[in-house]
């Protein structure tokens, strides 16, 4: 899904021939960054961003309503695109996983996209290893009976927001490698020196060895605007990535 | 193979591997001796086992009217695994030690013998309505827990 997020850092991009029906060739995204540091704005926009396209409709899963829309552009107050984003909130790990056991029995259009916002809040009700791989496994699972359904040339992405973890915690740093496994494009957001009344960001998208790194400078306004600019060096260490040992990264 | 590998595709040379089985399957031959040396020095012992898992008919594809389907596996333990072939998941032991917490193996032998069982079509098959499936997904969360 690292093609979604890139239409939604590169306004204006179009799918280079064969990409825009490359399902296989768009793995599911792992979208990283500490607290505050845009995740659920991304989704949003990563949302917004594919209900704007003529396609299915976006289901976003998270745990609790959004307070507020997490950015006021156009596209964000435009009520065709919002209608067609289904927010659920599966309130534990348990009916996170009774409403991914039971996606097949529901009914109409299936999503084009699937959005999981806050990962790590499910996964702090004490998931073991394999526990939280089959969380893993059911997210692609359902993603994967999504797009069995759509008809073979168009498929149900998937971008799951997970806050990383403490560096130094080997059991988060072992959940994460194992996390890395079944989602092999990443987007790490980082921190950045912020200008005067703004939130910035640092976002580097590793597509999953297909496409090259790239990098993106996010900024938000106090009212939550969302400026984009491209870093002006393509050149990325994914230092968040330290803390884990074994680590996803070749 | 210290690096975890994606879960998400098998590497392409497992991939070329079963496809020409599933070629060799579809004329009606035999299996080359060499496609199953190949197995053999890909997966180790797993191979065996997994050959063994398939010459049982341990393997059956649970599918519902949704088209949502799962694999179950009965091991040679009398226990009974759920194994999705979407991404790799096996509710295995062995799977959470060697595949996922290690890494030194690609997948476990009830993963494989659900590939191999694809490529020689010795699946069995079942049939449930979606909500039984549902509980099928649900129950292996349960065993977990």
């Amino acid at each position: 899904m690292a093609e979604t997020l890139r239409r939604v850092l590169e306004p204006g991009r179009t799918a280079e021939p064969g990409e825009e029906n490359a399902v296989e060739a768009d793995p599911p995204l792992l979208l990283l960054g500490g607290p505050s540091s845009g995740k659920t704005a991304l989704l949003f926009a990563a949302a917004l961003e594919a209900a704007g396209d003529g396609r299915g409709p976006v289901l976003f899963l998270t745990r609790r309503p959004l307070q507020s829309l997490p950015n006021r552009t156009p596209a964000a107050l435009d009520p065709l695109r919002l209608q067609k984003i289904r927010f659920q909130y599966p309130p534990s790990t348990g009916e996170l996983l009774r409403f991914l056991c039971s996606a097949h029995e529901t009914q109409g259009p299936a999503p084009a996209l699937l959005l999981l916002d806050g990962l790590e809040e499910y996964l702090a009700e004490d998931l073991g290893p394999q526990e939280a791989a089959y969380l893993a496994a059911l997210l692609l699972d359902t993603a994967a009976h999504f797009s069995h359904r759509i008809g073979p040339s168009r498929g149900c992405g998937l971008i799951v927001a997970l806050q990383t973890p403490e560096e130094g915690d080997s059991g988060d740093a072992l959940q994460l490698s194992l996390l890395q496994r079944y989602f092999p494009a990443q987007c790490w957001l980082q921190l950045d020196a912020p200008g005067p009344g703004q939130r910035c960001l640092r976002a580097c998208l590793e597509p999953g060895g297909l496409g090259p790194r790239a990098e993106w400078w996010v900024a938000f306004q106090p009212d939550g605007e969302m400026t984009v600019t491209p870093w002006p060096t393509q050149a990325c260490d994914p230092s968040p990535n330290k803390g884990s040992s074994s680590g996803g990264q070749p | 193979m210290a690096v975890a590998l994606a879960a998400v595709t098998l590497p392409s040379v497992v991939e070329e591997l079963l496809s020409e089985m599933a070629a060799a399957v579809r004329e009606g031959a035999r299996i080359p001796d060499e496609h199953l040396l190949s197995l053999k020095f890909i997966f180790g012992s797993s191979a065996i086992q997994a050959l063994d898992l398939v010459d049982r008919q341990s393997i059956t594809l649970i599918s519902s009217p949704s088209g949502r389907q799962v694999y179950q596996v009965l091991g040679s333990s009398g226990k009974t695994y759920i194994c999705l072939t979407s991404c790799h998941y096996c509710s295995c032991p062995a799977f959470a030690f060697s595949v996922l917490r290690k890494s030194d193996s690609l997948l476990c032998k009830h993963l494989l013998a659900v590939y191999l069982s694809q490529v020689m079509s010795t699946c069995r098959q079942l049939s449930v309505s979606d909500n039984q499936l549902t509980e099928i997904l649900l129950m292996e969360k349960k065993q977990e827990a």
